[in-house]
């Protein structure tokens, strides 16, 4: 019995995105595993992926929570960094003045590595969750503002020109013309500053923590205990790719009309 | 100025591009009058100021020199009242709306239904012929399609002028020709009680602009002025026929000899 067309094309197309980076992942981790084992690497060095698993699964309930804490902070920090660039966005791309203004100060920020000031940030804001909130969102910043700044600029010249041409309100051209336009631009950002947003949560509290992944990989490096290090590690990959997949999942679903997802239908 | 004899009017019209480095004379002292419900094409050289022309009646542009009335008074009036429909080259659909929801955007702007007796989107999507595709985004249709509903948008609050900016350039022969017909049928018969609409039509096709209008205002090549202005006199309705007749023909001869001099 030969199968439907409509599910042979998805059955097709997972077979083709899924299985080939599923084999190599499995590859690396068989490879770690036996070269490990063959050189009798300590596991204080390098566990085996074995111990990692074994170790997570002592207590998944403890990674998860850490996760959650780390991704907590993450995305406010995210939210609020991403606030704060799209309305700088809004202003720069109506007012040449506010560009000049605030792009220099935003490219400072930008320029300025970031774990070089988390330090101060904890002097600053104390040991609560603010210097992880606050690191996350200065990581997110710069990513989102310019690619904000572009897409409320990038608009198509006709529908601007007939907006103006029905005497459109300046609003009005801002909701119904520039806020879809920055769109494609926006999920953008999103996909590059989410992972940096967590980045910026980890190294924070690296310096600072009291929870989260960053505090558990530093505690675990300090106890020479690798496979909790690497589960840690694991727990932060494993909410990243998720993040990823979300994001593609809803951006298919707003951007249907954008050339970037229908060529890859 | 009360002086509505002519719906449009152009006086010494100049207009100079300048971004401080060099500058261009787009349009040099034309001076154009269009009484109210005349079809006149604007054809000329690329690059002769046809659109600059059409975007200074549109109010888009403020002229270096030289005054552009619509209705008697600067086209921002017009503009205001919502009273013209443009149409560019590119049909600059929105991608993400439905072919309904862009051809209602300009009742999103303004709800001019409360004042004025307007066309419904089931009359518009009719009028030109994409009632079964309503549903459909801009990126499903033809190009030809598209043009169709950037036409019905254009419509939406029945203006009393239309500016068309060389809107059938970007499809293929046949489509634009089958797109000329449908237009002159539309502005034919969607005038309602305010009667014919005034139209302004940019191109650089020949036999476009002799089936389509009243009269063909032909332009020099940059900058830009009135080098002939030219009645046509056949008659309405406008049949595909009437391509292959002796005064069709002499009108063509008559106009390319005009451009082929020009671009010598």
């Amino acid at each position: 019995m030969s199968i439907p067309e409509f599910t042979q094309r998805p059955l097709r197309s997972l077979v083709a995105y899924v299985v080939p980076p599923t084999a190599l992942l499995i590859g690396i981790v068989v490879f770690w595993e036996f070269y490990v084992d063959w050189r009798d690497i300590s596991i204080i060095v390098v566990p085996p992926p074995s111990a990692v698993v074994e170790r997570f699964f002592e207590s998944p309930g403890f990674f998860w929570e850490h996760g959650w804490y780390t991704l907590y902070e993450a995305t406010l920090g995210l939210v609020l960094g991403s606030t704060v660039a799209i309305a700088l966005a809004v202003l720069m791309a109506h007012s040449k003045l506010a560009e000049r203004t605030f792009l220099p100060l935003a490219i400072a920020i930008k320029v300025t590595p970031l774990v070089a000031i988390a330090p101060v940030l904890v002097i600053i804001f104390g040991f609560g969750t603010t210097p992880m909130i606050i690191v996350a969102a200065l990581m997110s910043f710069f990513p989102t503002l310019v690619n904000a700044m572009t897409g409320f600029r990038d608009v198509n010249e006709g529908a601007h020109s007939f907006l103006r041409s029905i005497h459109a309100s300046r609003w009005q051209v801002f909701w119904k013309l520039r806020v879809p336009s920055a769109m494609p631009y926006l999920f953008i950002a999103l996909k590059i500053t989410y992972p940096l947003a967590l980045i910026g949560a980890v190294v924070a509290e690296w310096f600072t923590g009291t929870r989260g992944v960053g505090f558990i990989i530093l505690s675990a490096h300090n106890n020479l205990n690798t496979p909790t290090l690497f589960a840690a590690v694991g727990v932060l990959a494993i909410i990243g790719v998720t993040i990823n997949i979300v994001l593609s999942v809803i951006e298919r679903r707003v951007l249907f009309w954008h050339e970037s997802v229908r060529s890859t239908n | 100025m009360a002086n509505n004899e002519y719906h449009v009017s152009l006086h010494d019209l100049t207009h100079v591009f300048d971004d401080g480095r060099r500058s261009l004379t787009a349009l040099s002292s034309v001076t154009l009058d269009v009484p109210p419900g005349q079809f006149t094409s604007v054809i000329g050289p690329s690059g002769c100021g046809k659109s600059t022309l059409l975007r200074v009646v549109g109010g888009l542009l403020t002229p270096s020199d030289g005054a552009a009335l619509v209705d008697g008074a600067p086209p921002s009036g017009a503009q205001r009242a919502r009273e013209i429909g443009f149409v560019f080259q590119d049909p600059s659909l929105l991608p993400w709306r439905t072919v309904a929801d862009n051809i209602s955007l300009p009742l999103e702007v303004d709800h001019l239904e409360r004042t004025r007796e307007l066309p419904d989107l089931t009359e518009l999507l009719d009028l030109v012929g994409l009632s079964e595709f309503r549903d459909y985004h801009p990126y499903e249709l033809s190009g030809g399609m598209q043009q169709r509903v950037a036409l019905a948008r254009a419509l939406a609050f029945n203006p009393t002028l239309l500016l068309m900016d060389e809107p059938f350039g970007a499809v293929d022969e046949i489509t634009r020709s089958a797109l000329r017909y449908e237009l002159l049928r539309i502005w034919e018969t969607h005038g309602g009680a305010a009667g014919r609409k005034t139209v302004l039509f940019v191109t650089h096709s020949v036999s476009e602009a002799i089936t389509l209008s009243d009269r063909v205002v032909v332009l020099s090549k940059r900058p830009g002025r009135v080098r002939a202005d030219i009645t046509i006199e056949l008659p309405r309705p406008r049949t595909e026929e009437m391509e292959q007749t002796a005064p069709f023909l002499d009108y063509a001869a008559q106009l390319r000899l005009l451009l082929r001099e020009d671009a010598r």
